[in-house]
């Protein structure tokens, strides 16, 4: 399980913080909905302990994130600077990562084969040589190959076509363990229905709610009373209802950033 | 030994900078050493072997912080990668540390190899006297002592860019192991004097120039006659020499476990 317990992120001293505030707590499969620039990388390299914490504190199995050192099987993400530890070739690289969590080199093979790029290629070529979407592919299936109780997955849909997207979709729902899955994009909500959603918007987190509420939620530009969650955007409130075919269907955005488009369009 | 040892050591050994600025780089010094400047020594075996050692002595240090640049930028650029694996892999802190010691050690020392079989060799054909160090055991020891030091100041100083977040500061603080280097390559016509001590690039010259040539060490100033020479006290620049690795170590330990890695990108674009 990981805990976020008023989480504050800044980057610059006396810059105005990226995450403010930020409690929840994660132990199933959970998507992190956001548009760009809304804090969910951060996030995530915080729960990772890939950045400084300002104040707050992020626990892992009732461990301080900050005190968690050489523990196999605990985290995973598919940041890819994190796969950088050697300038090899992509292959070698994965068979290191594995090889350093006692982990099996073929499970992340046999994803990245499923996803249409043969091992043979990544033995010519290093991480940064490859393009976004088969850097994407490569760090999400270390991620899982891992094996590790907690996998953060930042954006791992972006740069993927739609066939790609859907066979990644089944490596993550057939995944043992956390998963926390961040994204902009709205459009995958149908595939994961028996997961739950939070949202994160200008730096702070709300909900949970669940998948099937949030296919039929509406958006409401108003402070409604009756709302499933309000979310602040742009200093407004945007209230997620339940749908009754009024509103703008949450769905029917393609992705989050869309939201701030529709706070300009009805201002 | 996890993979990573192996790995490091191969990915160190075909570092292209790191062939070219410890390796070519320092071969071409080593013949202008031999064919150049060796003209005006008499070929006596006495005479060659100083001047042998001199050369070793001094081009021993630039290939070294040669090298010291590439280690310390391959730590750099891995920094977020060395958080993450320590954290949630097998390589704690200390293991890594370890592994990476060990790895740049044995690179360090097939440096020093190349460096002494080429000047063995070059020296042989250019005057004809098959010249040894006099004492090899102690030259090993000093070059390990050498490279533990060589490494210990690459892995600070690229752990001082990341724990102060200065990717800006990068370029200028990464050369910085190459502008002591040559620092301390000036001391062929500077007499350094009680500095020496301070340095540890001349104590590094001053140990291997001993234990390769048997003779006491001049602290600069090399082709002076002998009797306007500082000689080195080189016990005294053996202890400046552990001192300062062990001091740079204990850092290093306590920054690698404070250090949240900085991004490839940020040392690019800043």
């Amino acid at each position: 399980m990981i805990a976020s317990r008023g989480l504050h992120v800044s980057y610059r001293w006396r810059q105005e913080p990226v995450l403010k505030g930020v409690n929840g707590t994660f132990e199933g499969k959970h998507l992190i909905l956001g548009p760009n620039g809304s804090g969910k990388t951060t996030f995530f390299r915080a729960i990772c302990g890939l950045t400084n914490i300002t104040s707050g504190e992020i626990v892992v199995d009732g461990e301080n994130v900050e005190n968690l050192y050489a523990t196999i099987g605990v985290m995973s993400t598919n940041f890819h600077e994190v796969y950088g530890l050697l300038a090899a070739n992509v292959y070698d690289l994965i068979v290191l990562y594995t090889d350093l969590v006692k982990g099996d080199p073929s499970l992340a093979l046999e994803i990245i084969r499923d996803m249409g790029i043969e091992p043979d290629f990544l033995r010519k070529r290093k991480l940064n040589e490859l393009s976004a979407g088969q850097q994407k592919i490569v760090c999400t299936a270390l991620a899982l190959a891992m094996k590790a109780k907690h996998v953060l997955l930042d954006e791992p849909f972006e740069q993927l076509d739609p066939a790609k997207k859907s066979r990644m979709i089944k490596h993550l729902t057939g995944y043992q363990g956390v998963i926390l899955v961040n994204t902009h994009e709205t459009w995958l909500l149908k595939n994961l229905q028996e997961w739950t959603v939070f949202f994160m918007f200008e730096g702070v987190l709300y909900g949970p709610l669940s998948v099937k509420e949030l296919l039929r939620a509406e958006i409401s530009l108003k402070d409604e009373p009756k709302a499933l969650l309000k979310v602040k955007v742009s200093d407004k409130t945007v209230s997620i209802l339940e749908g009754h075919g009024a509103g703008t269907l949450l769905t029917s955005l393609e992705n989050l950033d869309k939201i701030y488009e529709l706070a300009e369009d009805r201002a | 030994m996890t993979k990573y040892f192996e790995m490091n050591v191969k990915s160190l050994l075909t570092n292209p900078y790191l062939i070219f600025w410890s390796i070519l780089f320092i071969e071409f010094w080593i013949l202008m050493w031999v064919f150049v400047f060796g003209n005006e020594i008499p070929p006596l075996e006495e005479a060659v072997r100083l001047y042998m050692a001199s050369a070793y002595g001094n081009l021993l240090i630039l290939s070294l912080s040669g090298a010291c640049v590439t280690i310390g930028g391959s730590i750099l650029y891995s920094s977020k990668s060395i958080r993450y694996v320590t954290k949630y892999t097998r390589l704690s802190p200390s293991r890594f540390l370890f592994e990476n010691l060990v790895s740049s050690l044995v690179v360090l020392l097939i440096v020093c190899a190349v460096m002494l079989l080429s000047v063995i060799a070059l020296f042989y054909s250019k005057f004809a006297l098959f010249i040894v160090p006099v004492n090899p055991i102690g030259l090993a020891g000093s070059l390990l002592l050498s490279t533990l030091f060589i490494y210990a100041l690459s892995l600070f100083l690229n752990l001082l860019i990341v724990t102060l977040k200065a990717p800006k500061s990068a370029n200028f603080i990464s050369f910085l192991p190459l502008i002591f280097g040559f620092v301390s390559y000036s001391a062929l016509w500077i007499d350094f004097k009680a500095a020496v001590y301070v340095s540890p690039f001349n104590c590094i010259t001053s140990i291997c120039y001993f234990a390769a040539s048997g003779e006491i060490p001049p602290a600069g100033n090399f082709f002076a006659p002998p009797n306007s020479q500082t000689l080195v006290d080189v016990n005294l620049a053996l202890i400046s020499l552990i001192a300062w690795t062990v001091v740079l170590i204990v850092v290093d330990v306590l920054l690698l476990r404070k250090m949240r890695g900085v991004g490839v990108e940020e040392i690019r674009t800043t």
